[in-house]
């Protein structure tokens, strides 16, 4: 008897199905020697990985356990996400108390949302160093320009009868914008908040992976470091550790956010 | 007259754009006594709305806009507008909270208190049960009666009505203009109520107003019929056929 498909398990099981076939292909590759002599170095097999993973966190790398890469990179990105987030509330709140504020804000914005944070790389070394304020600078980078993007077109979207009924009921200014402004715009903050978290994330990671930071080292010069020394299932396994750390922030931080605001609210675009 | 609680003079509103200028609003002057419920019937594109706009506050005017001959020139919680739109309340805040965020702006702190208020205001449109739901889970006849609900706890000094049940179907426009009645016998709130419906206007205006272009007033009269009017009232059919030519008393067949 077939039943139903329920409309939350079919997506699940699918995913299931689907992971599940790609490790066991991997295992096969990894076991059958396919690719020659460096078969097991390229594919190593999934124990062996899962040792790594292991292994990653209980030795770790020159003495220190990769929760100390792990943490010292998180240190840095939530120093950066904060200041970036915060400053590009700041900086959008200004645009609209100011016009002329806000034709400057829009502008640099469109500018520096075009460059790559890893290319400033260079130049933010040559001015600062190599410290791990770099670091931070670049998850600034990577999160207060889509953020700020997004917060403004959102302000822009506004209602203007939002606006009036806060008018009418004695908001201005800086009230009007904790009150009627920034509510109104929660999805776009939302989308801001997604796409500045990815962009920091992996700017992150490229930026450790670049120039390894002694005085904090993280979760990408950890996997450099792997790749000097050949410890290609330490590699994989700090691979999947990145992707863990990313599902957390999206499951455990950011879908919470999105259905305690716009979802709870009817307001998803 | 010290009961007159609006007054407009020489009010004029002339929009500029690209377009070129236009004088909406050509030197109206009004007065509204206290506890009128002030209906404005008029052609579309005559002014009313730009007339409630510049009264609220929204728009630049020349003339004035005296509340208890004080000029006014923006928006205050004395003058408080309900909108057409069924969207005017804030979606992110559950009916209770959106009749009590303006209360706490303004001035009112103590929780029982402000719980107090918007009870009563929720009970006085039959809201009761509904103080937590998000207006997006409410039609649109009880958005509007959130909107009245939210006016009402503010006890303002007049209460600014832009055609605030023409999007609705008759049954439920019906319900709510009966509902305005009964409330407005409890509350003796000053309003101006602006609406396109010949017969919403007798029903529940206590005075009645007609607009032609440039806000010229070509009827202004209280409307004596005893409440409630239905068209079975006498004289509401002379009323009608009055209204109904005073509105029609500009345009080419
Ligand atoms: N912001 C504006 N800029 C330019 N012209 C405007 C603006 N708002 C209204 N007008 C013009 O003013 C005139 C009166 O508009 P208004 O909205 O006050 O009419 P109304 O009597 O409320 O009409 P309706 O019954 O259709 O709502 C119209 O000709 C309109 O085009
Ligand atoms: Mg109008």
């Amino acid at each position: 008897m077939k039943k139903k498909k329920s409309e939350t398990l079919y997506p699940l099981i699918v995913k299931i199905v689907f992971v599940a076939a790609l490790l066991v292909l991997w295992e096969y590759v990894a076991k059958s020697g396919l690719l020659g002599e460096h078969s097991a170095l390229i594919f190593p097999s999934l124990e062996t990985i899962g040792a790594a993973f292991i292994r990653n966190f209980k030795v770790g790398f020159a003495g220190s356990s990769l929760w100390i890469y792990i943490g010292n990179s998180m240190k840095l990105l939530l120093e950066g996400l904060l200041l970036g987030i915060g400053l590009a509330f700041v900086f959008s709140g200004l645009s609209i108390i100011s016009r002329t504020f806000s034709i400057i804000y829009n502008f640099v914005v469109s500018i520096c949302d075009l460059l790559p944070g890893v290319a400033l790389l260079p130049v933010v070394i040559i001015i600062f160093g190599v410290k791990p304020g770099v670091i931070v600078f670049l998850v600034v980078h990577a999160v207060i320009w889509p953020m700020s993007r997004n917060i403004l077109d959102g302000f822009l979207a506004v209602p203007q009868i939002y606006v009036e009924a806060g008018r009418n009921i004695g908001l201005k200014g800086f009230r009007l914008l904790t009150g009627v402004y920034l509510p109104a715009a929660t999805s776009y903050i939302v989308s801001g908040l997604k796409v500045g978290w990815a962009r920091a994330w992996r700017g992150l990671i490229s930026a450790e992976m670049i120039f390894g930071i002694a005085s904090c080292p993280g979760i990408g010069l950890y996997i450099n470091q792997m790749r000097t020394n050949m410890n290609n299932a330490e590699m994989y396994a700090t691979l999947i550790v990145i992707v863990i750390i990313g599902v957390v922030v999206q499951y455990g931080i950011l879908s919470p956010i999105e259905n305690n605001t716009v979802k709870k609210w009817g307001m998803t675009r | 007259m010290s009961d007159i609680l609006l007054e407009l003079k020489g009010l004029t509103k002339i929009f500029t754009d690209d377009a070129g200028t236009a004088e909406v609003l050509r030197s109206v002057d009004l007065k509204v006594p206290e506890k009128e419920f002030l209906c404005i019937l008029g052609p579309s594109g005559c002014g009313k709305t730009t007339l409630l706009r510049c009264i609220a506050g929204f728009e630049t005017f020349t003339g004035s806009v005296l509340i208890d001959g004080q000029p006014r020139t923006q928006p205050g919680t004395d003058r408080i507008m309900v909108f057409q739109d069924f969207n005017q309340l804030f979606p992110w805040k559950t009916v209770e909270k959106n009749i009590q965020y303006p209360l706490r702006l303004s001035g009112i702190k103590d929780k029982a208190e402000l719980k107090r208020r918007s009870d009563e205001a929720i009970a006085k449109v039959q809201l009761t049960g509904w103080e937590h739901y998000y207006p997006y889970q409410l039609s649109g006849g009880m958005k509007q009666r959130v909107a009245i609900a939210k006016a009402l706890a503010l006890k303002p000094r007049i209460i600014l009505m832009d055609e605030p049940f023409a999007a609705l179907d008759a049954m439920t426009r019906r319900d709510l203009q009966k509902e305005m009645l009964r409330i407005l016998g409890e509350e003796e709130s000053t309003v101006i109520f602006i609406t396109h419906n010949i017969q919403e206007a007798i029903f529940l205006g206590t005075r009645i107003l007609v607009l032609q272009p440039g806000g010229e007033i070509v009827y202004d009269e209280p409307n004596t019929l005893p409440k409630p009017v239905t068209p079975a009232s006498d004289e509401y059919g002379r009323l009608w056929g009055t209204l109904n030519a005073a509105l029609y008393s500009r345009s080419q067949g």
